[in-house]
């Protein structure tokens, strides 16, 4: 892997350029990683996603996680072409990661000598050793360092030194048996402590030149909706403090679903690559991202909310796209009240609408934000992103659907009394 | 503006030269539709887990929707103000309706019919209600699919007795009800259904009953409900030889690939089921040979695809190894077998087209029966049925006779 950087400024974040493998193209920064679920786009297959994606950067970067995909390592091991091509996505970069960023990852597992993997079975203890195996089962082109980042902004000072401790240790058996034609990240944790960032940091950057190509920074969330939750003035600061101390050259990952308006602030301080679990978890909860990205959009009253959520009744009979002017597949061809209807239905269709919308929505954002970044207008992208032209703070959390389709909502038209 | 035109045109186009197969095109409101045709269920608006565009790719040409699901939702007044259900659920092309009769027999256990209609108590406020030929007319035509079935009297296939014969008496007695309701006889075409149950007399006064009704097709129903599939294709043979030529026939709700080769050889054009799109929710592909249960251990490391000859998106990507892992775990793998399911069926009925067309059906029988069955002797009734339309199978000399009077469902 290879980052380059073109241009930076203290307001704005920075852009750069990645090229994962030898004959990939090169994958701009600021960068939305694909979030999978075992391998797959979350409801979308191949051809779908493909669609989604035409008029993007060809090639995508895709975010597989262990804890969706380890039932898989044995069969990749008789498998002899690329990861990506196993999971039915040809043509794009592999990250593999430990932990799936859309679903909240549960506490506790962590030992002096394993990391548990939360997988749909039930829990397993990963050793370094077995999870080096398993990083070169997979053969991704790039892989995360092991490290216990189970820490949130409620982990205590003596919790959140043991995890720096502990990926210490795990960190020495990743530098030293390195997996063959993959690019290693650092991890960054030490939760909201300065102290245990810097001395995360500090190991880091103790390894000889080359031992890594970059870092992820986690430990701030327990993936799934927590990392909706965070608060600006929790996260920003203690990331502008490990900021300042990382090597400029190494992109910054930081995966989890973090609300568009707190990527624009990290994208400020200088991270570069995200991930789709925020477009994920609106899907999955449906809710249609709306936020407006374009600063000189004109937007009907109604539109000025950042996410529409198709579970209300209001929508039933709206015969009109989620977002007017939208180019996705969901508002070319489907109206609200069909989204309405699938939700009520519980159909399968439902969030796969979805998921194309929010994606297409989510990259279309990406590809404005790494425009401004080049013109140093991020400042008002970030101004229009936190009020959009309204006059109080928006809000983008993304509220967790616990609604039940009730017999009340149900159509009676059908049903004539007896005659 | 084509008002002139009648909402559906049926001409055969070519016609098997030993069997009853035909060749057939239906115009459409909404598309043409090439026959003999299967049609995917899509019962709420949805084919479920798979876009309309992936199903026009596929080149499906008429979907069918279910009248009870959809009166309940999204309900009349909806689909109504959407301006029917095409545009509701953004599908261009055709679209058929059944007449919520049959569900809500097979679904609501207090169902009772008499002769003003289905009586039944509403699932949500336990309320009586009542579905008449009428109503459910009113409903199709909110939907407005190109083809409707009429509310008919649906009696387990399996019952015997003077209630079979009531209860094809009542179907014909419906189907005037239903032709008088019906409002949109300019874009939508009535079905009526041949009942009769197991009894030729019966299927056969019911036949020429309904031809007295102007109509633009027939359907036949009252099977595929675990009868015997002895008396199974007697029934659809001999309601196939009085129907008129020149009408389309669809015999309602089969789709397993062994009943749809037989039952096209005996001169049937439209075909429904539920079994392709459900099979794939529980991690199953199908082939030639049968279905694969990719769920199974043999596939964990099967790096090929599901049949290297399908062109569909899932075999052109996708290993069984791969399907083998996320089937029944991840939810796109319901996209992905429904697709590939669907595709299968699709292609089925393509293929068994144009060996009609190059009349060189019965050929084609005998290699897919060949295919389909391999090593297993081919059931006795599939036997009899082809060979009531002189396609003759050969004897399998190494494999036991007397096999399998129900259809074979799993090959491991």
């Amino acid at each position: 892997m290879k980052f380059v950087i073109k241009s930076i400024s203290k307001n704005s974040g920075r852009l750069g350029q990645l090229r994962i493998g030898k004959e990939s193209n090169e994958l701009q920064t600021p960068l939305l990683m694909q979030t999978t679920k075992g391998g797959s786009i979350p409801y979308l297959s191949g051809d779908v996603f493909d669609s989604v994606c035409k008029g993007q950067q060809q090639q995508q970067l895709l975010q597989l996680t262990l804890s969706t995909m380890d039932q898989m390592a044995e069969s990749l091991v008789q498998w002899n072409r690329s990861l990506s091509e196993y999971v039915g996505l040809p043509g794009h970069a592999t990250v593999l990661l430990l932990r799936d960023p859309c679903e909240t990852t549960p506490a506790g597992g962590n030992d002096r000598d394993v990391v548990p993997l939360f997988t749909r079975r039930g829990k397993e203890s990963l050793t370094a050793t077995r999870y080096l195996e398993l990083v070169s089962s997979f053969a991704p082109d790039v892989y995360q360092g092991l490290c216990d980042a189970d820490t949130n902004p409620d982990s205590t000072k003596k919790r959140v030194q043991k995890s720096v401790d502990r990926t210490e240790r795990f960190m020495e058996q990743c530098y030293e048996r390195r997996v063959e034609n993959s690019t290693l990240l650092a991890p960054i944790v030490g939760g909201y402590n300065t102290f245990a960032r810097t001395q995360s940091i500090k190991h880091a950057r103790q390894q000889p030149a080359g031992s890594y190509g970059g870092y992820i920074l986690e430990g701030f969330h327990s993936n799934g909706l927590a990392a909706t939750e965070l608060k600006a003035t929790q996260l920003l600061p203690i990331v502008e403090h490990c900021v300042q101390q990382l090597e400029e050259e190494q992109p910054r990952l930081m995966p989890g679903a973090y609300t568009p308006l707190l990527m624009l602030e990290l994208i400020r301080q200088g991270i570069d690559i995200f991930d789709t679990s925020y477009a994920y978890c609106a899907a999955v909860n449906y809710k249609a991202l709306s936020f407006s990205y374009k600063l000189d959009e004109i937007r009907p009253d109604d539109e000025h909310t950042p996410l529409l959520d198709m579970t209300a009744e209001e929508y039933k009979e709206q015969f009109k796209p989620l977002l007017s002017g939208c180019t996705c597949l969901a508002c070319e061809k489907h109206t609200r009240a069909y989204h309405h209807h699938l939700y009520k239905t519980h159909e399968l269709l439902g969030p796969i609408l979805l998921m194309i919308h929010n994606l297409h929505h989510l990259m279309g954002f990406f590809d404005v934000i790494r425009a401004s970044i080049g013109t140093d207008q991020l400042p008002a992208l970030l101004e229009h992103l936190r009020m959009q032209n309204t006059s109080t703070e928006i809000n983008y959390r993304i509220e967790p659907n616990n609604k039940i389709v009730t017999k009340a909502a149900m159509g009676k038209g059908f049903i004539a009394p007896a005659v | 503006m084509g008002s002139k035109i009648p909402p559906l045109t049926y001409k055969v186009v070519a016609e098997c030269s030993v069997s009853k197969a035909r060749a057939g095109l239906m115009m459409l409101r909404h598309s043409e539709v090439r026959t003999p045709v299967f049609m995917p269920v899509g019962t709420q608006g949805t084919l479920k887990g798979v876009l309309p565009d992936q199903l026009i790719e596929l080149d499906c040409q008429i979907l069918l929707g279910n009248t009870y699901h959809l009166g309940l939702r999204p309900g009349i007044e909806t689909l109504q103000r959407a301006g029917g259900l095409h545009n509701f659920m953004g599908w261009p092309r055709a679209i058929l309706t059944d007449s919520g009769g049959f569900q809500m027999v097979s679904l609501l256990q207090l169902a009772e019919i008499d002769e003003r209609g289905v009586n039944f108590r509403s699932p949500f406020d336990n309320s009586e209600c009542m579905l008449t030929p009428e109503h459910s007319m009113q409903i199709q035509n909110a939907i407005g699919a190109d083809i409707m079935m009429q509310l008919d009297d649906v009696v387990k296939t399996t019952t015997t007795g003077p209630r079979v014969e009531e209860a094809m008496e009542r179907t014909i007695r419906w189907v005037d009800r239903c032709l008088k309701a019906h409002a949109r006889d300019d874009d939508q075409s009535l079905f009526p259904i041949v009942q009769g149950g197991l009894e030729i007399p019966l299927r056969e006064r019911c036949v020429s009953a309904l031809m007295e009704r102007q109509v633009r097709g027939f359907a036949v129903g009252g099977l595929s409900g675990g009868e015997s599939k002895h008396d199974f294709w007697r029934m659809v043979h001999v309601c196939t030889d009085h129907l008129p030529r020149d009408k389309p026939r669809y015999l309602m709700g089969v789709g397993f690939a062994a009943d749809l080769v037989v039952c096209v050889a005996l001169g049937v054009d439209m075909f429904d089921c539920v079994f392709p799109t459900r099979t794939a929710r529980f991690g199953c592909a199908l082939v030639d040979s049968g279905q694969l249960n990719l769920k199974h251990q043999k596939y964990k490391h099967d790096m090929e695809p599901i049949d290297a000859a399908c062109g569909c998106g899932t075999c052109r990507r996708y290993s069984r190894s791969y399907l083998h892992h996320i089937a029944t775990n991840e939810s796109v793998s319901c996209s992905l077998l429904s697709v590939h399911n669907v595709a299968y069926q699709l292609r089925l009925m393509g293929s068994m087209r144009e060996a009609i067309q190059h009349d060189k059906f019965p050929q084609f029988v005998r290699d897919f029966m060949e295919r389909h069955y391999g090593s297993e002797p081919i059931p006795n009734w599939i036997r009899e049925a082809l060979k009531a339309v002189k396609i003759e199978l050969a004897l399998d000399s190494t494999k036991g006779e007397g096999a399998g009077e129900s259809s074979k469902q799993l090959v491991n």
